[in-house]
């Protein structure tokens, strides 16, 4: 449908190095990300360790005596309103959020690459069906869709995965195919095919690399919007059920005591905001380190 | 409590970004004389004959009325009728009609308006979603313009109550004409207000009625209601004065809204129970002993204040107070330590794992199971929650087929026995005949005593003879123990200070005969 | 180009009966029974069935289909189970509102997302650029609930200058609209810096700068007109997201808008309100997406149309 003629840049390395040096000596550079994946890393740590550190039951431990109380050093971010403390939640949360964040964002993101990577290239009949599929998916409502996949699975959080994942399949679907389109009409792309490279090598080697800058970046803010859409799903009363450490669900259950208990929703925010500014830099410095053209800026 | 405020930078900052905006006009003009009521609940149609919603029906309360009505209590009192009288063996009513009332239309309200409602709501081909309260009218026949006869197919005792109730409200049969089925957004009765306006998404109006029967009233001049889903949208609105009335406010609010002054917080009583039922054909639930575990298990004290700030009465009989014939037989005192020994007498010394359902999917409802979860955990019972959604409910409740193989074990559900009487507070939830999917008795419980007293005190029409019936049935329940006995919240509300004589009353509905603006 | 336009329109309709037929299936797949909902807790089976005789879907699957389709053929899209209103009506007083939200929200949170997205590729890896995508990455992962209540508290209650609900003046937009607009300027921001960069670094911006074109006429022409294609597609795929209703902006601001109507249906199975719902938003979807390509075009020349 769209084709871009522009010149090709031709870079030529000054010295022979494996692209895993050469990622890791670019991302080096970059402090904030550096920062980000420090941080991302402890999360990780403390969300697989969280079970063995947490001071109390992050869903069966209360207090009726401290409802609602703002933090001291008994209960470092506080007790929510059930009488919970509102640190040991969170660290447990971390497990719950980060995969459910991850996972979907990444079952949406391979699933639409294919999707987006084949209908680009090969335009045509199976260009027109994903398109259209992805118009649909599109249109429909996702609580519309959540409950369905409810209907069909049950209530868990496996189905917010589920759900998050289709919802990000279509943007991912578009987002590729129309960067594929942009650079199959490349001179080094139309070069390799000439000498009689295969379609796969062609799509797996000279285009996917390509497309990875925006799918990196779409990736990174999708996360955040996965926590928050699963918080969502969550109030509905679909995926995860309560007393589920679940950030977003933390969050929306904090509602009503907003006003007058803010701490019990400033936590988990916190927590979610934390997060999704740590994979957005990290999405940046990984985009930067991948990019080939930006070196010679510098 | 501590008001919400912003630290000073970003009050600044704040200050800042919207310059433009300061110079506009604060304040929010309002017609002298209207009344806004920021309801929780929209408004479906404006037929009382053909909804189950409350919003709804506490409208309807301003422009439509019905024979019988309920008082602030929830006491019945007569409306439109001046009295009745019941046949000896409870198959005839005569009712008595008031004399020079008219409808919004001009037309006379008499014993042929009477007949005309009763008729419609009675007949099957009508497909009315309120036919079950009416079914049992065989006929109505006008004796003169003032009296009217009611025959029934079966004695009923609380006839009186199912015809107080706000359904059961009488529409100009000139207007049931001219509208047909359009009678739902054209609402014409006799009450203190007419209708004037009706846009779905935004508000309903009503203007006051001059030729109401009752001389002097309303003292306002217009109503508007305006549907606010999210509570603390309801609040705030009363808050700034762009509403002068809210309806329900969130619990967790309520104190620090009292502090603050500005507004009247009414906590008042309220008849909707707060209940968990416990599957009876299922084990471990078919032992009594571990029924009653449960629900010395349970710090329903603790329940109260955890999940409603407070503002909730222990539940201290199967029937709440304030609905007719609810007789005391508790609360059920918490005894954690009585609840191990009756779960290692009946076999489940290390407790048993269950689920726990909550038919609502409100905050207010996630905080109670969760709370409920926690307390079984300290006598080794593991419920796991799921919260449902209403199709979900109706799904997994209401419609399944076979009760030996219904899913539900524990149900946090609540219920309101909207026509004031302990028959629609028992029958529908704890006779055997209610069982889903006919009706709600999700313990599926059954003990001949209850069903039987329950069919006979609908034949009984002395006070004291009933009572007596009534006093039989709950004890037994309470004995048997389907359901732990929770708590009835209160109705927290918001009233703007110069607003006076309207109430939200023990059945949810909104009483408006004598509201009054200063 | 009428041509083009006239095949992409025409192109639409089996999309749209795909989503017809997928709907309708879907929802009847729903778990939960619109009749037990409509008829309430206090309603027996007897009187269930009764309602589901008057909302006629005592009839066949089949036979509920080819009616809808039928009627739909010529423009009726069914009464509503809840209110029996014309589905058409129950839309049509809802969609303007939205529209209007819409509209106001994307109209600044575009101009502001870009222009924070150009400053932070050009002034990139500098103060400018962390101030701007901190501020975008904060208004992503910002949840707009907590956001409309923050500004609710703080500008309506306790301040007093603005409205709570309504949609009656333009004081009414003001809260919502940044409320809704926020997440989108900052995926306006990321996006247009992001695209920003790779253009930036072509050779024919480098060409341009190499032949002594001033820096603003470098950002302003060569690289803004090329690096705008994949930001107009997000631009399309926000508008689209918005139009459907935002749900809980709406219910915080009791917005009369789409997404609490959706809300609304889903709760109630209101199986042709939702049907209407969800065939309004295809529509919507692909005819952003056709002025999308068509803005390709205007912005790039030397993208054809086949």
């Amino acid at each position: 449908m769209t084709a871009m003629d522009t010149p090709v840049s031709t870079s030529s390395p000054k010295r022979v190095r494996t692209p895993l040096n050469e990622f890791w000596r670019k991302f080096r550079k970059q402090r904030m990300a550096m920062a980000a994946s420090v941080f991302i890393v402890l999360l990780i740590l403390a969300a697989v360790l969280a079970p063995w550190i947490v001071p109390y039951d992050a869903e069966y431990s209360f207090d009726y005596d401290a409802l609602n109380t703002p933090p001291s050093a008994a209960h470092w971010f506080g007790v929510d309103a059930l009488g919970r403390d509102i640190y040991s939640r969170i660290l447990m949360g971390a497990r719950i959020s980060l995969t459910a964040g991850l996972l979907s964002v990444l079952l949406g993101a391979v699933v639409g690459t294919v999707f987006g990577l084949l209908a680009g290239y090969y335009e045509g009949w199976w260009d027109r069906i994903t398109m259209r599929l992805s118009d649909v998916l599109f249109a429909f409502p996702g609580m519309l869709l959540a409950i369905g996949i409810v209907a069909i699975m049950g209530s868990s959080i496996v189905n917010v995965v589920v759900a998050v994942a289709i919802f990000s399949i279509p943007t991912f679907a578009r987002l590729v195919r129309a960067t594929t389109l942009g650079l199959k009409h490349r001179t080094y792309v139309e070069a390799v095919s000439s000498i009689g490279a295969s379609d796969f090598t062609i799509i797996w080697r000279h285009i996917l690399p390509g497309t990875i800058s925006p799918i990196v970046v779409y990736a990174t803010m999708r996360i955040g919007t996965s926590i928050l859409t699963a918080a969502s799903l969550s109030f509905l009363g679909m995926g995860a059920q309560p007393p589920m450490p679940e950030w977003g669900a933390m969050l929306n259950e904090a509602r009503a005591d907003m006003v007058t208990a803010p701490h019990i929703a400033l936590f988990p925010a916190l927590a979610i905001f934390l997060t999704v500014l740590a994979f957005n830099l990290l999405g940046d410095g990984l985009r930067d380190a991948l990019d080939p053209k930006v070196d010679q800026l510098r | 409590m501590k008001n919400f405020v912003l630290p000073r930078g970003w009050r600044t900052l704040c200050l800042g970004s919207i310059l433009a905006v300061s110079l506009a006009a604060p304040g929010v003009a309002l017609a002298a004389g209207d009344v806004v009521f920021a309801v929780g609940q929209a408004f479906e149609t404006l037929d009382p004959y053909n909804t189950n919603s409350t919003g709804t029906q506490s409208a309807g309360r301003a422009y439509y009325e019905g024979l019988y009505g309920f008082n602030q209590d929830l006491v019945l009192v007569p409306l439109l009728a001046e009295s009745h009288e019941v046949s000896s063996d409870g198959l005839v009513y005569t009712f008595k009609l008031r004399q020079g009332v008219k409808f919004h239309d001009g037309t006379d309200f008499n014993a042929d308006a009477v007949k005309v409602n009763f008729d419609r709501a009675s007949n099957r081909d009508n497909r009315l979603a309120r036919y079950n309260q009416f079914n049992r009218i065989a006929k109505t026949e006008v004796v003169d313009p003032t009296t009217v006869k009611v025959t029934l197919t079966e004695p009923f005792s609380p006839f009186i109550n199912a015809i107080g109730h706000p359904s059961a409200m009488m529409i100009s049969p000139a207007a049931l004409q001219k509208f047909g089925k359009d009678i739902g957004f054209n609402p014409v009765g006799t009450g203190p207000f007419q209708f004037v306006e009706w846009k779905q998404t935004d508000y309903l109006k009503v203007k006051k009625f001059d030729g109401y029967w009752r001389k002097g009233y309303p003292k306002v001049d217009t109503l508007t209601f305006r549907p606010v889903p999210d509570a603390n949208t309801r609040t705030a609105m009363v808050q700034t004065g762009e509403a002068h009335f809210g309806f329900p406010v969130p619990f967790e609010r309520a104190q620090q809204l009292k502090d603050e002054g500005k507004v009247d917080v009414i906590d008042a009583p309220s008849i909707s129970v707060r209940y968990v039922s416990m599957n009876v054909l299922q084990k471990p639930f078919d032992d009594v002993r571990v029924r009653h575990a449960i629900n010395y298990a349970v710090n329903k004290e603790a329940f109260g204040k955890v999940v409603y700030a407070g503002h909730a009465q222990l539940m201290d009989g199967v029937v709440p107070k304030g609905v007719d014939f609810a007789h005391v037989s508790g609360p059920w005192p918490y005894n954690p330590a009585k609840a191990r020994e009756l779960l290692k007498e009946a076999g489940y010394p290390n407790g048993f794992e269950t689920s726990l359902w909550s038919a609502y999917n409100d905050s207010t409802s996630a905080k109670s199971v969760q709370f409920l979860q926690q307390q079984l955990a300290q006598v080794g019972i593991k419920a796991s929650l799921e919260i449902l959604e209403p199709g979900q409910r109706v799904q997994r409740v209401s419609q399944a087929p076979d009760p030996k193989q219904a899913g539900v074990r524990m149900l946090y559900a609540t219920w309101s026995a909207s026509t004031g009487e302990a028959d629609w507070a028992l029958r529908p939830l704890l006779a055997s005949e209610a069982w889903p999917p006919q009706l709600n008795n999700t313990a599926y419980y059954k003990n001949d005593v209850v069903d039987a007293n329950i069919a006979k005190a609908l034949r009984v029409t002395k006070r004291e003879e009933k009572a007596e019936i009534y006093k039989i049935v709950q004890e037994q329940i309470w004995k048997d123990a389907p359901w732990v006995f929770l708590n009835t919240a209160n109705n927290v509300y918001l009233r703007n200070k110069k607003l006076s004589g309207v109430y939200v009353m023990p059945d949810n509905g909104l009483s408006y005969a004598d509201i009054e603006m200063k | 180009m009428p041509s083009y336009l006239l095949k992409r329109l025409l192109g639409m309709l089996p999309t749209l009966m795909i989503v017809v037929l997928v709907v309708f299936l879907f929802v009847h797949m729903m778990p939960g029974d619109p009749a037990r909902l409509a008829a309430g807790p206090d309603a027996n089976l007897e009187t269930v069935e009764l309602v589901r005789k008057q909302l006629g879907l005592d009839r066949p699957l089949p036979e509920q289909f080819l009616t809808y389709v039928l009627n739909l053929a010529q423009g009726n899209m069914g009464v509503s189970l809840r209110t029996k209103l014309p589905v058409t009506t129950e839309i049509s007083t809802r969609f303007m509102p939205t529209m209007l939200l819409t509209l106001t929200s994307m109209a600044w949170s575009v101009v502001l997302g870009m222009l924070v997205g150009i400053m932070s590729a050009v002034f990139r890896n500098r103060w400018p650029d962390r101030a701007g995508m901190t501020a975008a990455v904060s208004g992503i992962s910002f949840p707009n609930f907590a956001l409309g209540m923050l500004l609710m508290q703080i500008f309506s209650v306790n301040l007093g200058w603005l409205p709570t609900v309504g949609a009656d003046s333009w004081r009414h937009y003001i809260l919502p609209s940044i409320t809704l607009g926020t997440a989108v300027a900052a995926v306006m921001a990321r996006f247009t810096r992001s695209s920003f960069i790779d253009v930036i670094h072509e050779d024919y911006v480098r060409t341009a700068r190499a032949k002594g074109a001033s820096e603003p006429s470098v950002v302003g022409h060569h690289a803004l007109r090329n690096a705008l294609i994949p930001v107009v597609t997000m631009m399309g795929l926000q508008f689209g997201f918005l139009l459907g209703g935002s749900i809980v902006v709406e219910t915080v601001f009791n917005w009369p808008g789409l997404g609490r109507l959706l809300v609304d249906a889903v709760n109630m199975r209101d199986y042709p309100v939702i049907q209407g719902l969800v065939l309004l938003f295809s529509l919507e979807f692909i005819l952003i997406n056709l002025i999308v390509d068509v803005l390709y075009g205007l912005i790039n020349p030397t993208i054809r149309y086949k």
